[in-house]
């Protein structure tokens, strides 16, 4: 493994199994990522984004899920790995920021308890020093008076103030890899600007990578440098930011790009949606996952899957049998 | 916090008033002349008057009850007419001795039940987990009194284990070895019966919390799985545990006079149960009053303690 790479993945694979029979959540995803990049993954709700970043930590559900496939996270094979293995990594290399930080913080345990606790049982500090570090940090992620928020129950602190908290957290221990998943979903329009602003800014400081997990394009577009468009479970684009917002081939990002409303239009403007709903995944064809919902698909595209191939640009590979031509239009956002 | 605990507090305080009426007026609910009901039928008419005097039973009913309040605010709760000593005597002898047994068998049941929750939550549906439900609902199966029974049987009498049958008990003042040895088995039949409710109630609770993002969040920390059951999962599951237990402690002092008779323990439910056969009538006044006043108390500690637990309640 070269150095540069933080993260190996390579053909990971989810499965859970439900009643209705083995769901895919991930199939065959691959990339690497490198050190202090920001990468962001996107996809509508449902589409594998939330599940593969928990499978590239190792943070699946521990019952009825199979993994396959590999992801290394410096040099450690997360999958296949048991429990107490991933343990040393988990705090340390790789962390997580939650989607909701109304759930992810424990509601009957102090804030300064919660940022403590990895310090001391992951660092082995004493209970002056882990405290002293813990306010540091609630001062890292910008909460007014660190001292006595330390000792606020979450119910205490609004959904902004709890997201940084949770991020306090996820830095405690400095971790190389910080996944945030949907990290702004649950706020204010404004305070998502501040938690994106701050996660920025602590990615430069403590010199971290980020995979950022979203739907929200308008997240991804000036904060990353590398965007991979999940759907159903798969990749179906990916490449430099630029060439996904402006050279994209997947009529799937040309959708989802669409119907992220825009600032330039005129009030009262009907938002472009995508018709249809994302696949049921106990049930795919053996087509394009995308294909019932593309204005675009032949009778291959619901006959063979496309796998991904290279672009005109480097690194830019997309999923498509009609691909949209080259250099389509340079005009979204 | 405070607000709620003094909202809570002046809710009791009704709630002893009204067992306060109740106790009061079960002597007047009994047939005959409230002396005679005191004193018995023996009694001699000077009695009865110095009775009629101090009581104020001349006076209307309301403000007997007043004097009566008054006298029991005064830890007067009269005399026993068969023993001839003070009721509350009666009681401070015998009130430890259910204490003792229901602490023992509180112990018994959540160190039973918790350790047991968690594992099961940690896999449910496991094999561990079906053999404990299995056991816990054979258990709940069996009502103390015929436990206790079965359990004197084989071991006091089969396997002939000393200090353990009826009409063994010694005091924790005498010799406490023997005190516990005499109450073991007791204590183990409330136990059981606790076991089983927490058991299910902790389970349920454990399995529902471990399904929270916070659980996931706490795993991807990197710390141990007991460390994740004890400080993240427990204390939010316990809540309804506590709720249980707080409601408990009036059955088992009930399940524990049954106990104590079987056995003859002289406690509050043996000693109750002989005053009410002896028509001891101010004894049995004195024995629900204090056992009404005891539940309702033990309720407003477990709210107290339901409001460590989980600082939410309060907040509303």
């Amino acid at each position: 493994m070269s150095d540069d790479k933080l993260l190996v993945v390579r053909d990971l694979t989810t499965t859970f199994a439900t009643a209705g029979g083995d769901l895919p959540a991930v199939a065959g995803v691959s990339f690497d990522l490198a050190r202090n990049e920001t990468l962001g993954i996107v996809g509508e709700s449902g589409s594998g984004k939330t599940v593969l970043s928990r499978t590239i930590m190792g943070l699946q559900p521990r019952v009825n899920t199979t993994v396959t496939g590999s992801s290394i996270i410096d040099g450690f094979e997360v999958v296949g790995a048991s429990e107490n293995e991933k343990r040393t990594i988990w705090g340390t290399e790789v962390a997580m920021v939650f989607q909701d930080p109304m759930t992810s913080l424990n509601p009957v345990m102090r804030i300064g308890k919660q940022i403590d606790e990895a310090l001391r049982v992951r660092l082995g500090m004493n209970r002056k020093d882990a405290k002293a570090r813990a306010i540091e940090l609630l001062e890292l992620v910008g909460i007014p008076s660190p001292v006595q928020r330390y000792n606020a129950y979450p119910g205490q602190l609004s959904g902004g103030m709890r997201q940084r908290v949770v991020i306090a957290i996820a830095l405690a221990c400095s971790p190389k890899l910080l996944m945030a998943d949907e990290p702004t979903t649950g706020l204010d329009v404004t305070i998502q600007a501040q938690i994106l602003n701050l996660l920025d800014e602590l990615k430069e400081r403590l010199k971290t990578s980020v995979i950022l997990v979203t739907h929200d394009l308008g997240v991804v577009a000036t904060r990353t440098s590398r965007i991979l468009v999940m759907y159903a479970g798969r990749i179906v684009e990916t490449g430099t930011t630029r060439d996904v917002f402006y050279h994209h081939r997947m009529p799937y990002t040309r959708a989802l790009l669409e119907s992220s409303p825009k600032v330039a239009n005129k009030s009262h403007t009907r938002l472009v949606t995508i018709p249809g709903r994302p696949p049921n995944l106990l049930s795919l064809s053996d087509g394009c996952s995308f294909a019932p919902r593309c204005k675009y698909a032949t009778d291959q595209c619901h006959l063979v899957r496309p796998e991904l191939q290279p672009s005109v640009e480097p690194g830019h590979t997309f999923a498509c049998w009609n691909p949209l031509p080259i250099n389509a239009e340079a005009t979204l956002p | 916090m405070l607000r709620y605990l003094t909202k809570r507090l002046m809710l009791l305080v009704g709630i002893v008033f009204v067992i306060s009426v109740g106790s009061f007026y079960l002597i007047h609910l009994l047939p005959g002349n409230p002396a005679t009901v005191i004193l018995g039928f023996g009694a001699t008419p000077e009695a009865k008057a110095i009775l009629y005097k101090q009581l104020g039973l001349s006076k209307p009913i309301y403000l007997q009850y007043f004097v009566w309040l008054g006298n029991i605010l005064h830890g007067n709760l009269g005399v026993s007419f068969i023993s001839q000593t003070t009721v509350s005597s009666v009681i401070r002898s015998a009130l430890p001795i259910d204490g003792e047994i229901i602490i023992l068998s509180q112990i018994m049941a959540f160190a039973a039940a918790i350790p047991t929750a968690m594992r099961s939550a940690r896999k449910p549906d496991g094999i561990i987990d079906r053999v404990l439900g299995a056991t816990s609902f054979t258990l709940l199966s069996i009502p103390p009194y015929i436990l206790i029974v079965v359990l004197v049987l084989f071991i006091s009498i089969k396997l002939g284990v000393s200090g353990t049958g009826p009409s063994a008990y010694v005091s924790l003042g005498t010799d406490w070895i023997t005190n516990l040895e005499s109450l073991s088995l007791p204590a183990f039949t409330l136990a059981t019966v606790s076991f089983v409710v927490y058991y299910r109630i902790l389970r349920s609770d454990l399995i529902a919390t471990l399904q929270e993002e916070f659980i996931t969040m706490a795993r991807s920390k990197g710390i141990s799985q007991r460390r994740i059951m004890w400080c993240h999962a427990f204390r939010p599951s316990s809540v309804a545990l506590l709720g249980a237990a707080s409601v408990n402690i009036g059955s088992l002092l009930a399940a524990g006079f049954v106990v104590q008779y079987l056995l003859q323990i002289p406690g509050l439910g043996y000693t109750l149960i002989l005053a009410i056969n002896e028509s001891d009538f101010l004894v049995v006044q004195g024995i629900v009053l204090t056992v009404s006043v005891l539940v309702v108390a033990i309720n407003f500690f477990f709210d107290f303690v339901i409001n460590m637990v989980d600082p939410r309640i309060s907040r509303e």
